[in-house]
């Protein structure tokens, strides 16, 4: 700044450059009025150049992150701006992501897993405020396998004893569905293909909500059933001009990934909603396939409480029916009566129209597998300290001759 | 998706006079002290509580309360359960679940709940926990130290049930046919024993092994038998609502469809980890000794069966 060339105070034009101390002050001979100081500065450097440090500069905050910390941070930030994620995220991602480092159990591993840690924090900061990210998203966007994400999440949540709710379906419906391209006019979508996304996420929302009351999503990767119901819905919306399109077709028109497992719960899906539909009244003439069941899935949705409980024999209603047997006086109404004729027995499964039990697909079709017998009476009986004879032993041991052939053999 | 526990929370706040966040509190200390915070000391002898005032449920009233409310208390009685067990008494979870939030019990509500007899209604009936389901053992590993270098090469070389890939792995692999077992032997002495399907049937095997050693001309010993970890599993013979087991209790289980369609249960007394699956199979895991299996298959069901349906 530019020196006065008068004293404010007496006027004199004496002005000396004097030390007071170790400070700079430019001062008035005459009078002694001080009137300009040296600034506080933090290097040398700056001083000479009478020039401000600024206060992030010279904090030393930064010099006190090593450098793999502040790359990590770095990269966590880019996750959380790549995601569009709240600010807030980005914060609590960053926070976890400092504490984990410093865990010994992840201080030390290579650079590869700690990028993932990276990821795993940002996952696990959206899971927590209930914003719908899968693992699959993160593991793209970080280029990491799978297996290896999973082992790094585990072991973050366990040391960090990080409780993290589970991933709630109607906002995965949301999040999964404004990726499709499908509900704006484009050159390559077909007019009749577009379609209103509020109608689209309603209805895909009631399919997985039906498809979660009828076991179909407990234990199963939440994205390839959400693809599923998305073409469901879509299809119903608009029947005629959309029953011809396949599912493949479908997913490349909106411009998303075709999931192996999809088909099988559209096969699934479409197996729950034949069922139902052979318990609404004005459908029951006709004959449902799994192409004519789609155009009727909007009355299928919107009765689906009164057609689960018909079409499918729930477990306490054989208790139920069981008891109100043992107490012939108190029978049930018109309800347990249309219960004795929709539901005759669980044995008898080969009628079309028969209810079967609402089950996990699981239990309903189960893999044959060898099951290990019991442990027998005579297994039970062993003390462990049986004596072992010598020829059970010599069994397991190789004879001279046979050792020479091998030495020759594998020339140990 | 509105599951009924989802809701659990809002019942509690308005209704329930008792202090639901102190995990460490046993039922009757919930019940009698919460409104005097007094010490979370267990009575031992029941002979002087009343639980008279305790409403009779029925069959229905008491299935909605076991979804409803009674998940909430089970984390709290788990670990108070085996207590329980010692003096003698059984008490049903769900006939001490919360009073239901369409009939408000006024007098539960007043402020000197021990002081003042109850208006006599039916006792509780102590009714016994037993699920009549007992888990099998399918593994157990045990490891044991022979005492002695071994040269495993010439192990591999002489015995016919040995393998032995240094560039893969650095012990020999040894099976024997009796029990079905097989063991990792390494150089140093110490051998892993899996495979077996009962404790006694682990120490035999592992002596076995012990015995071919020392027939190949090492002197081989068997010290420190010890059983490392057994597993076991059973099955509960209904689905369960995994989504909603991993809501009621969040801090103890992991579900990750996207990782593993099972459940991760980390059950605290006994220290097991159960993997609990949509079809009603339970394996567990991370035991030492037996007991600890079943008492943590005796926790688990009582739980399991609050969600059986959706």
């Amino acid at each position: 700044m530019a020196a006065p060339a008068v004293c404010p105070g007496c006027g004199s034009a004496a002005l000396v450059q004097d030390a007071h101390y170790a400070q700079q002050q430019l001062v008035c001979a005459a009078c002694g009025c001080v009137l300009a100081e040296g600034l506080l500065t933090t290097t040398y450097t700056d001083e000479e150049h009478l020039r401000e440090v600024a206060y992030s500069q010279s904090t030393g905050q930064k010099e006190q992150l090593s450098r793999c910390l502040q790359r990590g941070i770095r990269r966590v930030q880019d996750l959380c701006k790549v995601l569009q994620l709240p600010a807030v995220f980005e914060e609590t991602a960053v926070s976890y992501f400092q504490r984990a480092l410093q865990h010994p159990s992840f201080h030390a591993v290579s650079l590869e897993k700690k990028e993932l840690l990276g990821g795993c924090c940002v996952f696990v900061t959206c899971r927590q405020h209930n914003w719908p990210l899968t693992m699959g998203t993160i593991c793209s966007l970080l280029y990491a396998k799978q297996e290896l994400f999973a082992s790094v999440y585990l072991s973050l949540q366990k040391e960090l004893e990080l409780s993290v709710p589970a991933l709630s379906l109607a906002d995965l419906v949301k999040t999964h569905l404004n990726s499709f391209r499908l509900f704006q006019h484009a050159a390559d979508i077909p007019a009749p293909f577009v379609e209103d996304k509020e109608k689209m996420i309603t209805r895909t929302m009631q399919m997985v909500e039906l498809a979660s009351e009828t076991w179909l999503v407990t234990g199963r990767h939440p994205v390839p059933i959400v693809t599923a119901a998305a073409f469901l819905s879509w299809q119903s919306l608009q029947p005629p001009a959309r029953l011809t399109c396949t599912f493949a077709r479908f997913c490349k028109l909106a411009g998303v990934d075709l999931p192996p497992p999809a088909h099988l719960r559209l096969k699934e899906l479409l197996e729950i909603l034949l069922r139902m539909a052979s318990q609404l009244a004005w459908l029951r003439v006709f004959k449902m396939d799994k192409k004519t069941v789609v155009k009727h899935i909007g009355d299928l949705l919107q009765h689906r409480i009164f057609l689960l409980k018909n079409a499918f024999c729930r477990e306490d209603e054989e208790e139920q029916r069981a008891l109100a047997e043992g107490s012939p006086g108190s029978a049930p109404a018109a309800g347990g009566a249309a219960q004795e004729k929709d539901c005759p027995s669980k044995g008898k499964r080969q009628h079309e129209g028969s209810p079967r039990p609402l089950l996990p697909p699981c239990l309903i079709h189960p893999r044959k597998r060898l099951r290990t017998a019991a442990p027998s009476a005579s297994d039970s009986a062993i003390t462990g300290d049986e004596p072992i004879s010598d020829s059970e032993i010599e069994q397991y041991l190789r004879g001279p001759e046979e050792i020479q052939a091998f030495r020759r053999a594998k020339a140990w | 998706f509105k599951d009924d526990l989802s809701t659990s929370p809002q019942l509690f706040t308005p209704m329930s006079p008792y202090d639901v966040d102190l995990p460490t509190q046993t039922t009757e200390d919930v019940l009698f002290h919460s409104q005097f915070n007094q010490p979370k000391e267990l009575p031992t002898d029941f002979s002087s509580v009343d639980l008279s005032f305790l409403p009779d449920l029925t069959q229905d009233n008491k299935e909605q309360n076991l979804s409803d409310d009674g998940c909430e208390m089970q984390k709290e009685l788990d670990g108070s359960i085996s207590r329980y067990e010692d003096s003698g008494i059984f008490i049903d979870e769900s006939s001490l679940s919360y009073p239901d939030a369409s009939q408000p019990s006024p007098e539960i509500s007043g402020a000197c709940l021990p002081l003042t007899p109850m208006t006599p209604m039916t006792p509780v009936t102590p009714k016994s926990e037993s699920s009549g389901i007992v888990p099998q053992l399918q593994n157990i590993v045990s490891t044991v130290n022979l005492a002695c270098k071994l040269d495993l090469k010439n192990i591999a070389l002489r015995a016919r049930n040995a393998e032995y890939n240094p560039k893969r792995f650095a012990a020999v692999i040894m099976r024997i046919r009796e029990p079905r077992t097989t063991a990792l032997i390494f150089g140093s002495g110490k051998m892993v024993c899996t495979g077996a399907k009962s404790e006694e049937q682990s120490r035999l095997a592992a002596r076995k092994y012990a015995r071919v050693v020392q027939k190949l001309g090492f002197p081989a010993r068997f010290l420190d038998f010890k059983i490392q970890n057994m597993v076991g599993s059973c099955d509960v013979m209904f689905p369960i609502r995994l989504e909603g087991l991993v809501l009621a209790h969040q801090q103890f289980s992991s579900y990750e469809p996207e990782l593993f369609p099972g459940l991760i249960y980390r059950m605290v007394k006994p220290r097991i980890v159960l993997l609990i699956f949509v079809s009603g199979k339970v394996v567990l895991t991370g035991a030492k000794q037996r007991t600890e299996i079943y008492e943590a298959f005796e926790n688990i069901y009582p739980i399991l069966k609050g969600f059986k349906k959706a």
